[in-house]
């Protein structure tokens, strides 16, 4: 699992939407993340960490390669920006419902 | 392990388990471009939510929930104040 600062994880997590345009699919895992780093201690161990509550992970995987990072608020705002756009222009494969059907252009042909 | 057929029940309920035990919820986003195919899973390793759509409509919803929870979960307070409704 590589975890990547914000811009090269938008960055990877195109590359995984161009390479599963043919077959395959893209994971998006969203969490809310405390900061920890060690794993949870024992019970009867004293908890020596203080949770932090303002981060979140976000993971992305085509199902071979993982990719990760972490986002927190200072960050927030100009990742969910550059990410909905990132989501927006690559999921587009799915299936347009036009109540107007398209053949607006019925002009006979010359 | 309900999945939701319209968007409006999904996206409350999703809020509601979230807002219930934050650090418990994990959002799933699988997107299929093969397929034509978005799915939304929400879960609590308890309850599970899911919505399936391959409509284009919905991907634009789907980020906004998305985005939704992210705020939500970055932010420092313990409950969601103003948050403007979709």
């Amino acid at each position: 699992m590589v975890l990547l600062e914000n811009d090269s994880f938008l960055t990877e997590l195109t590359r995984l939407f161009q390479k599963c345009r043919t077959s395959g699919s893209v994971v998006i895992t969203l969490k809310k993340y405390d900061g920890r780093t060690k794993p949870v201690p024992r019970k009867g161990h004293l908890e020596s960490f203080e949770p932090a509550d303002n981060k979140c992970l976000i993971r992305a995987s085509d199902g071979k390669k993982k990719i990760s990072t972490v986002v927190s608020t200072k960050e927030v705002i100009k990742f969910q920006m550059a990410y909905s756009n990132l989501l927006r222009a690559h999921m587009d494969g799915l299936k347009k419902k036009d109540k107007k059907s398209k053949s607006k252009k019925t002009k006979a042909t010359q | 392990m309900p999945v939701f057929q319209t968007w409006d029940e999904f996206a409350r309920a999703a809020e509601k388990l979230y807002l219930t035990d934050p650090m418990k919820v994990r959002v799933v986003l699988k997107y299929r471009h093969c397929d034509g195919s978005l799915c939304i899973k929400v879960t609590d390793n308890a309850v599970c939510l899911q919505y399936k759509t391959d409509q284009a409509q919905d991907v634009k919803k789907i980020e906004k929930l998305h985005g939704k929870l992210m705020r939500l979960m970055v932010s420092k307070e313990t409950h969601s104040g103003a948050m403007e409704t979709d």
